[in-house]
């Protein structure tokens, strides 16, 4: 059973050099993706805070990853199942055994996976996928990056597409992995500064000049990788999230509007953030793919390296109410995980979801809502 | 007193006391009748405005209350009003802050200045004015604001009390009114109090007409009187008011009561009802609420609708064809299931007054009353309920006919 094959590596695919590079994925009756690039990450399906519809109109999501204890159903990529065994050697071989299972079960595109072990323990699986299955799958994904220059040198495994579930920090290790030759990305961070209620503003490998309200001082002031929107100061503050951004939430929206629907605790503010953190992960891809293109990608790398703080900015407000499946449930009498919005002024029988403000006396009066008597 | 709309009357129903008509605001047309979703703390709940914009709604709701709190008026002002704020380009409503604080705030309690109220966290006595009120939104620069009334449940045993707050509201109206900066850009309404004491009711819509505000609201109401009664209330008020000035009916969101209280002659609703219940998995459609959190929903692929141009149901072009399965998968674990539902619901209200609309123009709607509720209760006309069998009675239609 030989797999059509869905990916192209542009330029040269000598197996012997480690480095970056670019490629072409394609799945029948779906758009290309160029790579380097990167997938949304999915809960239950839907990329979390976007509708369908707001990601079809509103960013460049070219696939997304769903893991498959999230949901029954299956995605254009599917990829082997991580073994829970504790025993190392046991788990490559069961690996290699479900992956066959898999194989021949499978109607869709089947990424191998390359286990987080030291290479030793694991080579003759790896060996078999190269001499045996490589043309049978569509792609690796690796659970560590780091295991990439190890792999046999092979145009068989070469020529396929790598998937990341490396789980990036900050645009630096996505940087180094692309430095590897990874080609395909997941990246946890971009959906937790969207919780976080952090505006991502990197650009690669340097600010745009639309970005003014970014200080460059010779080259020695390091940048933010984002904006923390939760601060008071962008109470008032009309700029979009990021000058030089074209996203919806930076076209209709200003930072004024996102840090009050933060404070309401409005599901609105984490949409609009997530459309904005997609837009800019997007453009980051597309400004490697640009550079890889030019063969400045080295040089543009440490520039970025320079520039950039190394990591995202701390998380100083609180997230969108915790999902029932985001944390394991401690039994009877656990405390509540969401805060209640609003409490009520005196017994609790008097009215259901009450109304108080958290002001005291002389803000409320500032606010001209209602004035003090004395 | 001046006005910022133009009310033109469409359509008369030839039957009961429906009518179609075209009202301009400041920020554009809007078809009347008209259902207004709410847009509590400026965003509803979480579609983009240019979501709500595709579900066709151009006049929405923003809470005084809230807003006056988060971001509070000096905020809205350096922002330049609620429409910058959230960047919608149609029209708002804004309520006037009064009827959460005396519904909510257990310390509150009305005097002849205004809501005296404990700030929570410091106990200091606070007052909320009628001016404050007027002030606040006309920061906030919504297109239809309301003037602070004195709201009592329409239960209140107390007769006198209610004789007071209908009098006490049509005073405040008089200081709303003065204090209002922005007449001609800004449309004030009244709104008739007097909880289920029709004769109250009468007095007041005298009195508020005559004060001729742009439009007149009927308040009060929606606070878990029986149907009958607030049935009543309606068809006693619009009967007393201007034929071209738009009846604004505070609170009502069931299909049932929108259909009903159309045919009783009134024409513009808000409420919560929709977009809450959304949030906890429920669909309303033609035949019903559908709750799609139950087990039966797991393997249903159907839309959530059938037939429903909703971009949430529709298939093909710019649709999503959402099933009820992806719905009850994601249903209250992940907000996107919510903001479908929200979506489709608002749609579902907004198209219910568009067919509404077009049934008054065609001057057939006693006809697609008698189909809504056909479709509502499968055909069972036994288990109509008997408050709408009753008032549309009173105004021409019997839903038991065949």
């Amino acid at each position: 059973m030989e797999q059509k094959k869905n990916f192209m590596v542009l330029g040269s695919a000598d197996p012997n050099i480690i480095g970056p590079r670019m490629g072409r994925l394609r799945f029948e009756g779906k758009d290309e993706i160029e790579t380097p690039n990167f997938l949304a990450l999915t809960s239950r399906g839907a990329v979390p805070h976007m509708t369908p519809d707001v990601i079809a109109s509103n960013t460049n999501i070219r696939g997304i990853h769903m893991a498959l204890e999230d949901s029954i159903s299956l995605a254009d990529l599917t990829y082997g199942p991580l073994p829970g065994s504790k025993r190392i050697s046991k788990m490559a071989d069961r690996t290699e055994e479900w992956l066959s299972d898999l194989l021949k079960s499978r109607c869709q595109a089947i990424f191998a996976p390359v286990l987080p072990l030291d290479f030793d323990s694991q080579s003759e699986y790896i060996n078999r996928l190269a001499d045996d299955l490589a043309d049978e799958i569509a792609g690796l994904a690796f659970y560590d990056s780091n295991l990439l220059p190890d792999m046999p040198a092979t145009t068989s495994l070469s020529r396929l597409p790598r998937l990341s579930l490396d789980e990036p920090a900050s645009p630096h290790h996505i940087i180094r992995q692309v430095s590897l030759g990874m080609d395909i990305f997941t990246i946890p961070f971009l959906g937790f500064a969207t919780d976080a209620g952090i505006a991502l503003t990197f650009r690669f490998p340097r600010p745009l000049p639309g970005d003014t309200d970014i200080p460059i001082d010779n080259g020695t002031a390091v940048v933010p990788l984002g904006v923390d929107m939760w601060m008071p100061t962008h109470a008032t503050s009309l700029l979009p999230l990021s000058q030089s951004c074209s996203c919806y939430t930076c076209t209709s929206h200003h930072r004024a509007y996102i840090q009050h629907l933060l404070s309401a605790k409005e599901m609105l503010g984490w949409v609009l953030l997530q459309i904005h953190n997609h837009h800019i992960l997007s453009s980051f891809f597309c400004s490697i793919r640009s550079s890889l293109k030019d063969g400045t990608f080295y040089s543009d790398a440490e520039d970025f390296a320079k520039i950039y703080e190394s990591e995202l900015p701390e998380k100083s407000g609180k997230g969108p109410r915790v999902r029932g499946y985001q944390y394991r449930s401690e039994g009877p009498g656990e405390e509540k995980k969401n805060e209640a919005a609003w409490g009520n002024l005196g017994p609790d029988d008097l009215v259901e979801g009450g109304l108080v403000p958290d002001e005291n006396a002389e803000e409320l009066e500032e606010k001209g809502f209602a004035e003090r008597l004395s | 007193m001046p006005s910022a709309l133009k009310y033109e009357l469409v359509a008369r129903c030839s039957t009961t006391k429906a009518r179609a008509a075209t009202l301009t605001l400041p920020h554009g047309p809007v078809s009347l009748p008209l259902f207004m979703p709410v847009a509590t703390q400026a965003s509803l709940k979480g579609l983009t405005p240019q979501q709500l914009e595709e579900t066709g709604c151009r006049l929405c709701l923003n809470n005084t209350y809230h807003l006056g709190l988060k971001p509070g008026q000096d905020v809205l002002e350096k922002v330049g009003g609620a429409h910058n704020l959230q960047g919608w380009k149609y029209n708002i409503l804004t309520d006037s802050g009064g009827f959460q604080m005396v519904s909510l705030l257990k310390l509150a309690n009305i005097t002849e200045e205004g809501v005296r109220f404990l700030s929570p966290h410091d106990g200091s006595p606070m007052l909320l004015t009628p001016e404050h009120s007027i002030a606040l939104q006309n920061t906030i620069g919504s297109d239809i604001i309301m003037q602070l009334d004195d709201v009592l449940v329409t239960t209140s045993p107390d007769a006198k009390r209610m004789k007071e707050a209908m009098e006490r509201s049509v005073r405040w109206l008089d200081r709303c009114i003065a204090a209002h900066a922005n007449p001609a850009r800004q449309n004030l309404f009244c709104i008739i109090q007097g909880g289920l004491d029709l004769e109250l009711r009468k007095t007041c819509c005298i009195e508020m007409v005559a004060r001729n505000t742009p439009g007149i609201a009927i308040g009060g109401l929606s606070g878990g009187e029986a149907k009958s009664d607030y049935c009543k209330v309606v068809n006693t008020c619009t009967s007393l008011l201007p034929e071209m000035k738009p009846r604004y009916v505070m609170g009502i969101g069931y299909p049932e009561d929108l259909v009903v209280s159309v045919a009783l002659g009134a024409d513009m609703f808000d409420c919560v009802w929709p977009t809450r219940t959304a949030r906890f998995g429920n669909a309303i459609t033609r035949c019903g609420v559908l709750n799609l959190r139950h087990s039966r929903y797991a393997n249903d692929f159907r839309p959530v609708e059938e037939g429903c141009e909703c971009v949430c149901c529709r298939q093909g072009e710019g649709g999503l064809g959402v099933t009820r399965a992806f719905v009850h998968h994601l249903a209250a674990k992940e907000t996107v299931g919510a903001h479908l539902l929200t979506m489709h619901n608002v749609h579902y209200q907004l198209s219910l007054m568009r067919s509404v609309r077009e049934a008054i123009i065609e001057d057939r709607f006693p006809a697609f009353l008698r189909q809504f509720f056909r479709d509502r209760y499968d055909g069972d006309k036994t288990s109509y309920p008997d408050w709408a069998v009753e008032a549309l009675k009173t105004v021409g239609v019997d839903l038991m006919e065949n």
